[in-house]
């Protein structure tokens, strides 16, 4: 973080040396966010995509389950049924939107779960290190040998699927970035002097960790939580699309890719809407992932 | 040197073992047992005996030594699906497509995705620095499953340039392979771009230039040897994405590989072979880890000093 203050990107001007004002380390990375079109982009289509998931009974009226007749079933896209009907009668419009609730949910969840079990670990580890930090990264070893979709199909048809199962497993698998992320930050940081002003003024670890290292690990820990989100993603609609993930009637993106490519290659709505929703909002997250990181850290650059 | 690659496998094979445990008792925590799922229910004692006939009645442990013990002997049993095959046999039947169609993904993949890279460090903020990017973000963050959806409803659906599915004639290959190329061709472009940008920052450049080499020369015989070096370290890498790759482009476009099994074995409670799969796939995880380890190390010297000091 002390680079931030001091190092200056060629795309932020600085103010005339005269007129040094104090500016705080998080208006820089705002102003590095900001410049960055693309994840802005991508930050405004995010939002968009949320607004959609949560005022979802308001945007449209019929409920994502509900069903028409069946000989309109499989209907084209028109006006009354903006991305048509699905197989089993159900507007897809209303499918789609509701599934970004699903899909939004997850992500978050997950993310949350990552950092509720990578920051604690990763900051002891870091600031620890010793057996403590040895036992860490050992675990974190071994999650990196299993290939993390299929230990995911493993555990999904342990816990028979369900949404609480998918956040669980996308969180069991995310932690480790969030992990890894923090423990470099806290690890780095370990050595400086106002840690040992602290520990010699007789802080116990817990308050140095909590509030010392933690707070100047803000920015890898927004990063490894938006980072986290389109993971857990990919991981739901992967699950789904493979059949034990979300159960239907709740809607999910990738389950309904796997239904819909049985119906492609007539009822091309069926596939092309949410294969492009999924799509749309994934690239979102991760763009915006990408940009958050870029404008708080501009050391991880291009990795 | 040597003393990096045996703490290296030890530390590896150390995981292996841990990792092959922890799968064993997950596997066999799944509720439901391999002949639960006929339509008409078995008695229960022709179900117990023929679970004492496989061994599946002894405690977990004893299963787990007895068929490590085997998997030792490259006999991993007989799957339970097909009772008249072996697991090696299945899986070597299968394997062909799967590895066929990964190894052609690669190679349709990285080399393009090597170029595009190296154009785009080279060419900076131009329109092929942004193709580049773009293609190195969606081939990253977009489920390979989406990528085949969209590949699919393009050439085969609107244009009916291809066939959609199946496996045979190479003309049916080709979609396949360039839905399995997309991973390695992002990861590639991401990858070249960064390393060359970064050689071509290094204080060595400017040297070069001072002296009147032309640029041609500086950038391939100079800063592409010193941008191959991480980019030959990745490559092992590539690999184990054939394993999670085949289970979704297979089932996309119908190709009897690999990929099936994966979900089935798991679906059917087939042990041995849901066994084989995983151990197959984790040890191909820690080979390729290991492979790029060593590679690294052998490429850069300043690696070896830094694990002994460790």
């Amino acid at each position: 973080m002390t680079e931030l203050t001091t190092g200056t990107t060629a795309s932020v001007p600085l103010a005339k040396p005269d007129s040094v004002r104090q500016r705080s380390p998080l208006y820089f990375a705002w102003r590095r966010f900001t410049a960055n079109k693309a994840a802005v982009g991508a930050g405004i289509i995010l939002l968009i995509i949320i607004l959609m998931a949560i005022f979802a009974p308001v945007i449209t009226t019929t409920g994502p389950n509900d069903q028409d007749f069946l000989t309109n079933a499989l209907n084209f896209p028109s006006g009354a049924h903006w991305f048509g009907v699905d197989n089993l009668g159900r507007d897809f419009f209303t499918r789609i939107v509701y599934g970004a609730r699903v899909s939004l949910g997850i992500g978050f969840s997950a993310a949350v779960f990552s950092l509720l079990v990578g920051l604690p670990l990763g900051a002891l580890a870091g600031y620890l290190g010793g057996r403590f930090d040895w036992v860490v990264m050992r675990i974190i070893e071994l999650f990196s040998v299993v290939p993390p979709l299929l230990a995911a199909l493993l555990l999904a048809t342990v816990t028979r699927g369900g949404v609480w199962a998918i956040i669980l497993i996308a969180g069991i698998f995310g932690w480790k970035d969030v992990c890894l992320l923090v423990r470099a930050q806290v690890k780095s940081f370990r050595e400086k002097e106002f840690i040992m002003a602290a520990q010699a003024l007789g802080a116990s670890p817990w308050h140095i960790v909590w509030r010392h290292l933690i707070p100047n690990s803000v920015s890898p820990i927004i990063v490894g939580f938006v980072l986290a989100i389109p993971l857990a993603m990919m991981l739901e609609a992967s699950l789904s699309f493979l059949g034990i993930g979300v159960q239907p009637p709740t809607p999910s993106w990738g389950q309904m890719i796997n239904v819909g490519m049985n119906f492609m290659f007539y009822y091309w709505h069926m596939a092309v809407f949410p294969t492009a929703a999924l799509a749309v909002t994934i690239l979102a997250a991760s763009l915006l992932g990408d940009g958050l990181r870029d404008a708080l850290d501009p050391t991880l650059k291009g990795r | 040197m040597t003393g990096f690659i045996i703490r290296r496998v030890i530390s590896m094979a150390v995981t292996f073992i841990v990792v092959s445990i922890v799968i064993f008792l997950m596997m066999h925590s799944i509720p439901g047992g391999p002949f639960d799922g006929y339509e008409m229910p078995l008695p229960d004692n022709i179900k117990a005996k023929l679970m004492a006939t496989l061994g599946l009645d002894k405690p977990l442990w004893e299963q787990y030594i007895r068929y490590m013990w085997g998997a030792l002997h490259l006999d991993f049993g007989v799957p339970f699906q097909s009772p008249g095959d072996t697991v090696i046999g299945l899986v070597a039947h299968a394997w062909l497509p799967s590895v066929t169609l990964g190894g052609l993904g690669i190679l349709f993949g990285a080399p393009i995705g090597v170029l595009l890279g190296m154009a785009a460090a080279l060419r900076r903020n131009s329109w092929i620095d942004y193709l580049a990017s773009a293609l190195a973000t969606l081939g990253l963050t977009i489920p390979v499953f989406i990528i085949s959806t969209g590949l699919i409803l393009v050439f085969a659906v609107w244009l009916k340039w291809t066939p959609a599915s199946g496996w045979g004639e190479p003309k049916r290959w080709i979609l396949p392979i360039m839905a399995y190329g997309a991973v390695p061709l992002a990861t590639y472009a991401r990858y070249a771009r960064a390393t060359m940008l970064d050689a071509l920052n290094k204080p060595f450049v400017s040297v070069l230039r001072a002296k009147g080499l032309s640029e041609r020369r500086i950038i391939f015989q100079h800063v592409l040897r010193n941008a191959a070096i991480p980019m030959v370290t990745i490559f092992p890498a590539m690999f184990v994405g054939i394993a999670t790759g085949s289970i979704f482009v297979e089932a996309m476009f119908r190709v009897p590989g690999l990929g099936a099994y994966f979900v089935s074995s798991i679906d059917k409670r087939d042990y041995p072979l849901e066994m084989a799969l995983m151990l197959l796939i984790s040890a191909l995880y820690s080979i390729s880890y290991l492979l790029a380890d060593i590679l690294y190390a052998v490429l850069n010297p300043r690696i070896r000093i830094e694990g002994r000091a460790r």
